[in-house]
């Protein structure tokens, strides 16, 4: 561990109300998180739902390789921790989602990706006859 | 490059938030490296007027 990552998270109250779809709550550190979600949205205008329909390699929103430039500059970063404690007195979070990350707590590399497809159905409308 | 952090009293009375969604972070702490990456797509073609059918893959 480098020495920067000392400081204490101190929090005195959490109220979480839904944790979901791999969402994680971690109190305590972490060397490495690694998040990912894929989701296909679809909203009809009434009610109908299929099961088991579409598939992530229809779209190309799954496919497309997301670029990540590396982290090339050279900077030699010296941190000096004169208060080596974080306070929070409250958080109050609703919901917590789609492989979505609450940490109290300090990590070393974190790398998160988010894939969403979003489609819509609307029933024809009938009063446009012409 | 030089870069010189001097971390002092840091307290925040409260957070509320609605939701986190989507591999989004919310994080009381320090980390050394974060990368975030994001795709969303809603094409003219995912707007689909009509009668109710399943999504059928290509």
């Amino acid at each position: 561990m480098i020495p920067m990552l000392q400081r204490t998270s101190v929090v005195n109250n959490i109220k979480t109300d839904t944790l979901s779809f791999s969402s994680i709550l971690e109190i305590g550190d972490s060397t490495f998180i690694q998040g990912f979600s894929r989701a296909i949205a679809v909203q009809r205008e009434a009610e109908a739902f299929f099961g088991n329909e579409a598939d992530f390699k229809s779209y190309s929103a799954f496919q497309i390789p997301i670029p990540f430039s590396p982290i090339s500059a050279n900077i030699s970063m010296h941190t000096q921790q004169l208060s080596p404690i974080i306070k929070v007195q409250n958080i109050d979070i609703i919901g917590v989602s789609a492989s979505s990350i609450l940490q109290i707590g300090s990590s070393n590399h974190i790398s998160m990706e988010a894939r969403v497809e979003h489609i819509r159905q609307l029933l024809p409308d009938y009063t446009d006859k012409k | 490059m030089n870069f010189h952090v001097y971390n002092r009293d840091l307290c925040v009375g409260s957070i509320r938030i609605i939701g986190v969604a989507s591999s989004s972070l919310l994080m009381v702490g320090d980390t050394q490296t974060i990368q975030l990456a994001s795709v969303f797509d809603t094409p003219p073609e995912s707007l689909i007027i009509g009668p109710f059918v399943p999504l059928t893959p290509k």
